[in-house]
């Protein structure tokens, strides 16, 4: 029998090269753009847009923003731009502000955070090749006096993402709070936002610096389609400082709602063309749910603390005693206050903080719950800004805070692969417990996509998540 | 050709077939007489694969015999995924399943004795490098050849009954599949031989007269069982070594029991019809579970000691119409069709079984060189509906570890087969 199977086999496979033509076809929708043009896409945004990741800028991350991803698949539909052009930091600076890195340290994966500033005072020993200049932003009270990254010096960018900006530092006429004296110093602070923030600074040709504002610059693209997500820095800088102000900072706080309103109304008018271009708008998603208050928890602390002293029976935190007060008190942690995840840092470097009344865990490394209501009025306040403006200007709008919600609750599998927002491990968040990976832009592209498609009409195909890293390991 | 020759056949050229020729992993390829004629059988008394079809018509057959057959499957599929990209096919590859009958009996004698060596389980397919799926699956063999000896015995001239005993005599499983690492992608391989397993094949065949007969006939389920199979990772994060501690593995396939039905026409000496219908008991096969271990001790391989994916499949059931005309003393011909109705349920499909329901078409020709040999040419060809699952089909199921998209498959089989009486 092997003999016959050995004379037929030459033949049957004769008779399968025949058969190639029996090769099925799926007749897969083409990628059409609906009723968009998209060969000017541009974005505006803050650090989500810039790509940022890691709690850095850095060429590999930038390199899969949500904006580049987009346009790659605006690309598909033949009505993409040609070229999407993002301010990267040139090659031998690749690595930009530099970025938070797992490293093995005594067998234990640890993120260690990089001491900005140009070699050899940065992050050298992880051989990042950063791109801080060795000068300064102009001194207080002209400037921030913050390090300088290398210019970029090409062409006006597509992707106009700032990592930092906020709807009130990025309009020089939002400010309304009110009190002229205090407007006037927000006004001044956002015509000089980029003597402010050095992310700014460095896309702004030299003549602009200390005189333009953002939405000045970003006036200057003429866009076909656009997309807008601003408003988180509104009330994340305030809440991941953990619902602390910083007094010297006029852009610390949580913009009051009247500022926000004409800011953003400004921002969007001003892409859209008074509703003439098309567009997409992303609202504020709860930051209560990323893992920068979910990875040190209360009781984690207190199991660290027992396991040493098994005497000690609570976690003592400073927290606010009233919505109405910004008085604290110090009192007994329960699972309801969320610490930050600076807070791990803060403790290691203070042995024993939070063991005690007499020590507790000072105030910005908490969340208490009465600031998570602050933080959480305050941001469905905005949304509701947001979703109103995207309803005058006539473009879509993509409900980010209810897409994050569901990331929280079910996490998100593609192909086989699941995701969570679980720190590290998760895959979405990267090691600065607020920023997206890359395989979380990407899931985030796909969600815009989905949301460009169903209001526009379009077929934009989507990507495939596990094609981007999640947080990066040693390897 | 003696068993001892047989068994080293089987042994020598083990195969399955590619995604099989009936739903799940079934593989209903009886023999190229059968084959040309739809699969059907179970009702008819034409030839030594009765042995496999319905044991109870061997003792109707009037002459010894040996016939050997082999088929070459080319299976060809398109997937495009819900996440976009380009549409995926497979890595062709080509599978060989066989069968080999051989029986003998006294001329006029009530009783016959047969054994036979087929393939009615198997599955080989080999994904596209880099396709979407991959994290569920890059590549399956899965194989399994039944070594049966049976008697048959003719009660009355009309009523004969026959049992066999099927031994899973050789089997195994190879499974590879990309793992997903944070910053990188790992692999993982599972090969395994299964043990030996047993069951029964029996049946019951009546013809009432020359114009009719009928038949039934079940062949019960057997278990693959896996025990010590080889687990290798390929892991380039050494921090997370521990989550890959396991290199041995054991687990359970059900090879699912199947009841069928069959009727035989033959209105003319020259005309033979015959429909048939299967029903595949699919619905034992739950979940598909692997245990890992090292050193005796359970030992993790991704996030556990075990994974365990949801099959929870159906009952499958296949109808099957053909027939064989005789041309002359030389020329038969044969054709035949089959609608399979598959036992995955939706949100189901897996990349390894891309199933969904099937039309089946079918042809053949028997030519007799001689009064005692002849020589059968089969072909079949398989259409797998297209079939679209989306992610949150997937999400409802609880069954996230496959990929979402929309799969489509060509089979083609042709085959050749020898048959000798004396």
């Amino acid at each position: 029998m092997k003999l016959f199977i050995k004379r037929t086999a030459p033949a049957l496979g004769l008779l399968g090269l025949g058969l190639a033509g029996c090769q099925p076809d799926i007749n897969a929708p083409s990628a059409t753009a609906g009723s968009v043009d998209f060969s000017s896409y541009v974005a505006v945004g803050n650090s989500l847009t810039a790509g940022f990741a890691d709690g850095g800028l850095y060429n590999e991350a930038q390199a899969t923003s949500y904006p580049a991803i987009l346009a790659q698949q605006f690309a598909k539909t033949g009505k993409g731009p040609a070229n999407f052009l993002q301010p990267s930091f040139s090659a031998e600076r690749q690595d930009g502000s530099g970025y938070v890195k797992l490293l093995l340290v005594s067998n234990m994966l640890t993120p260690v955070q990089p001491a900005p500033g140009p070699p050899p005072g940065g992050n050298n020993f992880l051989g990042e090749r950063v791109a801080y200049t060795g000068n300064r932003l102009p001194l207080p009270p002209a400037g921030s006096g913050a390090l300088e990254l290398e210019p970029y010096t090409g062409p006006q960018p597509d992707n106009l993402g700032v990592p930092g900006i906020s709807v009130l530092s990025a309009d020089q006429t939002a400010a309304s709070t009110g009190s002229s004296a205090a407007d006037a110093l927000i006004r001044g602070a956002a015509r000089i936002y980029s003597n402010l923030n050095p992310y700014y600074q460095r896309i702004l040709p030299a003549a602009d610096r200390g005189t333009k504002d953002y939405v000045t610059y970003i006036r200057q693209k003429n866009a076909t389609f656009f997309t807008c997500w601003m408003g988180n820095n509104d009330v994340l800088t305030y809440a991941t400082n953990g619902g602390v102000a910083d007094a010297t900072n006029p852009f610390s706080g949580m913009t009051d709602s009247t500022s926000f309103g004409r800011g953003y109304r400004n921002i969007v008018s001003t892409m859209s063309r008074n509703g003439t271009v098309p567009g997409m708008l992303a609202n504020i998603p709860n930051v209560a749910n990323i893992p920068y208050f979910n990875t040190v928890t209360v009781a984690g602390v207190l199991d660290a603390y027992k396991a040493v002293n098994p005497a000690i029976a609570n976690i003592y935190v400073t927290a606010r005693t009233s919505a109405t007060s910004m008085a604290t008190v110090t009192r007994a942690a329960t699972a309801a206050d969320l610490l930050t995840l600076t807070a791990r840092a803060y403790i290691a470097a203070n042995p024993g903080l939070g063991a005690s009344p007499l020590a507790p865990i000072p105030s910005q490394y908490v969340l208490d719950p009465i600031e998570q209501t602050e933080v959480v009025n305050r941001t469905n306040q905005l949304n509701g800004i947001i979703a109103k403006t995207a309803r005058q200007n006539k473009v879509a709008l993509a409900d980010m805070n209810a897409f994050f919600t569901a990331i929280v609750q079910r996490g998100v599998v593609a192909n086989a692969v699941s995701n969570s927002a679980a720190f590290a491990s998760g895959n979405l968040f990267g090691l600065d417990g607020v920023h997206p990976t890359p395989r979380g832009y990407a899931v985030i592209a796909n969600e815009f996509i989905r949301i460009i498609n169903a209001t526009y009409g379009a077929s934009i195909p989507t990507v495939d998540p596990n094609s981007y890293r999640g947080v990066q390991f040693p390897q | 050709m003696k068993v001892k020759t047989l068994l080293f056949a089987g042994g020598a050229v083990l195969m399955g077939a590619s995604s099989a020729s009936a739903g799940g992993f079934q593989v209903y390829l009886p023999s190229q007489q059968s084959i040309g004629m739809g699969g059907v059988g179970v009702g008819l008394s034409m030839e030594q694969a009765a042995q496999f079809l319905n044991p109870g018509a061997m003792a109707m057959l009037r002459q010894n015999g040996v016939q050997v057959g082999v088929s070459a499957t080319f299976a060809r599929l398109a997937f495009q995924p819900t996440t976009g990209g380009e549409q995926r096919k497979l890595q062709n590859t080509t599978v060989t399943p066989f069968n080999v009958y051989a029986s003998f009996g006294p001329k006029e004698g009530k009783f016959r004795a047969g054994i036979a060596v087929y393939t009615p389980y198997g599955s080989s397919l080999k994904y596209e490098n880099g396709w979407e799926g991959r994290f569920s699956l890059k590549e399956i063999a899965l194989r399994a050849v039944y070594l049966q000896p049976t008697v048959s015995y003719a009660i009355t001239d009309q009523l004969s009954v026959g049992a066999g005993l099927m031994i899973l005599a050789s089997g195994s499983v190879n499974l590879q599949r990309a793992v997903a690492l944070p910053s990188a992608e790992g692999s993982i391989e599972l090969d395994g031989k299964t043990k030996a397993g047993f069951g029964v094949n029996a049946g019951i065949f009546f013809k009432p007269s020359t114009k009719l007969s009928l038949g039934i006939s079940y062949r019960s389920k057997i278990d693959a069982k896996v025990e010590g199979g080889d687990v290798t990772i390929v892991n380039s994060i050494p921090a997370l070594q521990g989550r890959f501690v396991g290199n041995k593995f054991s687990a359970t396939l059900p090879l699912p029991a199947t009841v069928n039905i069959g009727i035989g026409l033959m209105p003319t000496d020259k005309l033979t019809i015959g429909a048939d219908v299967n029903f595949t008991q699919w619905s034992a096969y739950r979940s598909l579970r692997f245990d890992f271990s090292k050193d005796g001790a359970p030992a993790q391989v991704g996030l556990d000691t075990f994974s365990e994916s949801k099959r929870s499949y159906d009952d499958g059931l296949t109808f099957r119409l053909g027939g064989q005309y005789q041309l002359n003393d030389k020329l038969a011909l044969r054709v035949g069709g089959a609608y399979d109705i598959s036992p995955v349920k939706d949100g189901y499909v897996t990349p390894e079984t891309p199933d969904n329901d099937r039309i089946i078409g079918t042809a053949g020709v028997g030519y007799n060189i001689t009064e005692n040999f002849g020589v059968d040419a089969s072909f079949m060809f398989q259409a797998i509906l297209k079939r679209t699952q989306t992610e949150a089909d997937l999400l409802d199921n609880g069954t996230t570890d496959r990929v979402a998209g929309t799969y489509r498959t060509n089979i083609s089989i042709p085959g050749v087969g020898l048959r000798y009486s004396f």
